[in-house]
């Protein structure tokens, strides 16, 4: 009897066998991600580096794009020369003035598509955020230069009801472009914030009222701090495509709202001059990367007293 | 697919087996090194120096992709082809020849394009590249319907390559009620520009008649090498004349005209009818020739290295040079289509504003055909900088 029960638990431990592998056997549990990390290195990781490289070679003549027997910055000099470079002060204006109309437009909004409208018909209007992506980008933005023509629809509703004097004169401008990106990445916007207020929940929110906060200090110190990482998601998502975005700005900007994207789609296509469209490509990658880094440490200085004053202390630090 | 026609060599008993061998080993190995040209990127691999298997006047393909100019060709006849032949018709277009020369440069004979349509000067370095098969000309029995003058130009002789599609000519379309005074040549359209059509005008999206608006306008032939030519054109176009475009649009006939987006657009003739023709009140736009010089532009239909449905693309030509097919063709996109008394058909036929179609013989001779310099890289310079500066 003894020796059967003190048997027992060995047999026990013997029949997951795999469990008892040795380590050095064992797969690392980043193999999970190996398919992705393939993906990225192929076609991610490899033609950035190829960006890279190409942007310090040069274009040999008519029928070649790029040699790199000769390395050199001149490609940089040349995509920061003036003339380029106004470009670049140009997509950086409509890439952070449009995010931060999204941004203005997307948290009122999402914060009552989350926590105000009615359960009910959450799903409907979160369908209606959706319902324009059905059709193809090119389509809708191909419909603003309709609406934004000088003798369009829309401009002469304006001038029927007295609202303007003259015909629109908006179209080929760099408002028309920032009418263009706000409307094509909004819901790039609303639907991650939607996902953090949603997630925030009531439950906090009324523990905050009971605990005698009023409805702005609820919103400031509670709802907003814990939808952040939405917050950043958004940002992120709006802004980077935003600033790479061509089609917005070739079809309603014309000349006057050229953006960056455009200028490297040139001289990959028709200029046929890849090291200057990668030196350009990468000067556009940094410049997103810069401004992104900078507009998150102002927000983190911008936010340090606050959160200094509302630190919660556990225990009696005395 | 279509079965494989067999190869028939004429040889010694002794040589077939060693050639038959030899044959087979370079079909794997063509076959293989296409294997392992689809696993690597297309810019990596190199250019591969066996010219693509032309057409035999074998079975036709199921499909035909088609690289073109916008609006370029009746929707119809495309479906006609389709429905009479069968390969089904995939469409793509372009916006300049830079553009459509480096997506097959970049390609390497992988574009998976049948039929491109190049300009004419631009063919002979198209074919030195090696971007472009040759015609095989026994499937093209229509070529007889073209008008001599159009065949044999000096970009391809013998038409071994390529042979007329359309030309035309470039202009500009104003708008009477923005511009009241009347406008006749480049001198007036740049200096509308500048005043009344200030970020209100639009020029072609296509380098070389960027630079043509100043050379044109100033008497200089537009195939000057001169480079201080160039560097007046680059100062006049970068500083003076950038900050009133308001777009470079190659097409204005299909948006920009009937929705009256412009008081002025630079344009190319076919473009402009079909723009006049679509507007509601076709009468506020007026046409004009480009004077006191202007181009001549012809643009062909070729047949692109490594075009996987050669025999597609044959029938598609010869489809197309038929003389009712081609009326059909000049109905539609408002360009000569080179096929010999097509005037008089169009006449017959009714067809609408036909003095944006044919031009007299004085008109002719004041345009000229671009050839391609050592110029050719700056041009593209000067149109990146002004594009850039006109956004400034």
């Amino acid at each position: 009897m003894t020796t059967h029960t003190t048997n027992a638990p060995v047999t026990m431990l013997d029949t997951p066998p795999a469990r008892k592998r040795p380590d050095w056997l064992r797969a690392p549990r980043a193999a999970l991600a190996l398919p992705a990390w393939a993906w990225l290195t192929a076609f991610f990781v490899a033609p950035v580096g190829m960006v890279l490289w190409f942007s310090f070679g040069y274009k040999p003549g008519i029928f070649g794009t790029h040699a790199n027997d000769k390395l050199s910055l001149d490609r940089y000099a040349e995509a920061l020369s003036p003339t380029f470079f106004t470009t670049f002060q140009n997509t950086l204006w409509v890439g952070v003035v449009g995010t931060i109309i999204c941004l203005i437009i997307s948290i009122p909004f999402a914060y009552w598509l989350a926590l105000k409208a009615p359960i009910s018909r959450r799903g409907i209007l979160l369908a209606m955020v959706m319902v324009p992506f059905w059709t193809n980008f090119l389509i809708r933005t191909i419909g603003w230069q309709i609406i934004l023509a000088p003798e369009g629809w829309f401009s002469d509703l304006l001038q029927v009801t007295g609202l303007t004097s003259a015909p629109l004169d908006i179209l080929f401008t760099r408002t028309a472009v920032l009418i263009g990106v706000v409307y094509n990445y909004l819901p790039l916007m609303v639907l991650p914030l939607f996902v953090a207020f949603d997630r925030v929940g009531n439950d906090l929110r009324e523990a905050s009222k009971d605990l005698g906060a009023g409805r702005w200090a609820t919103f400031t110190s509670v709802t907003l701090p814990l939808a952040k990482p939405g917050l950043i998601v958004g940002v992120l998502l709006v802004y980077i495509p935003l600033m790479g975005d061509y089609i917005t700005a070739t079809v309603l900007g014309g000349a006057k709202g050229n953006m960056a994207g455009q200028m490297v789609a040139n001289q990959f296509q028709t200029a046929q001059n890849w090291a200057l469209g990668s030196a350009m490509a990468v000067v556009l990658i940094l410049t997103i990367l810069t401004t992104a880094a900078i507009a998150f440490f102002i927000a983190w200085l911008a936010t340090l007293p606050v959160r200094h004053r509302r630190r919660l202390v556990l225990g009696d630090d005395r | 697919m279509s079965p494989q026609q067999p190869v028939r060599i004429l040889a010694s008993t002794a040589a077939s087996r060693i050639i038959a061998q030899e044959y087979s080993r370079r079909r794997f190995l063509s076959f293989a090194a296409a294997a392992a040209g689809a696993g690597v990127l297309a810019a990596c691999s190199s250019p591969s120096g066996e010219p693509a298997p032309g057409a035999t006047g074998g079975a036709l393909e199921n499909n035909l992709s088609i690289y073109t100019w916008g609006d370029y060709d009746d929707p119809e006849v495309l479906t006609d082809f389709t429905a009479e032949l069968g390969p089904d018709i995939t469409l793509d277009s372009f916006n300049s020849n830079e553009e459509m020369i480096s997506k097959l440069v970049a390609a390497r004979g992988t574009s998976g394009y049948d039929i491109v349509v190049p300009t004419g000067p631009f063919i002979p370095q198209m074919i030195e590249n090696g971007l472009l098969t040759k015609f095989n000309l026994d499937l093209l029995p229509n070529m007889k319907h073209v008008d001599p003058a159009f065949l044999g130009r000096d970009w391809d002789p013998n038409n071994d390559y390529s042979v007329i599609k359309a030309w035309g000519t470039t202009g500009f379309v104003y708008d009477k009620t923005k511009i009241t005074r009347e406008l006749k040549d480049w001198n007036d359209f740049l200096d509308a520009a500048q005043n009344e059509a200030s970020g209100n005008f639009s020029v072609l999206d296509d380098p070389a008649p960027l630079l043509g608006l100043y050379f044109w306008s100033n008497g200089i032939d537009w195939n000057t090498t001169d480079p201080a030519h160039f560097d007046a054109a680059e100062d006049f176009l970068v500083n003076t004349l950038a900050p009133h475009i308001s777009a470079f649009d190659s097409y204005p006939g299909g948006v920009a005209i009937p929705q009256a987006q412009q008081a002025l657009m630079q344009s190319w003739n076919g473009d402009a009818r079909i723009g006049i023709l679509e507007s509601e009140d076709p009468d506020r736009w007026q046409w004009v020739l480009g004077s006191p010089d202007t181009e001549l532009w012809a643009d062909n239909w070729a047949i692109a290295a490594g075009a996987p449905n050669p025999e597609a693309a044959h029938a598609f030509i010869n489809y197309i040079l038929d003389p009712e097919v081609s009326l059909r063709e000049l109905d539609y996109n408002g360009y000569h289509t080179g096929v010999a008394d097509i005037e008089d058909a169009a006449r017959d036929a009714g067809i609408e504003m036909l003095d944006l179609i044919f031009f007299d013989d004085a008109q002719v001779e004041t345009m000229h055909t671009q050839t391609i310099t050592d110029m050719q890289q700056r041009i593209v310079e000067i149109w990146d900088k002004t594009k850039a500066a006109a956004g400034a």
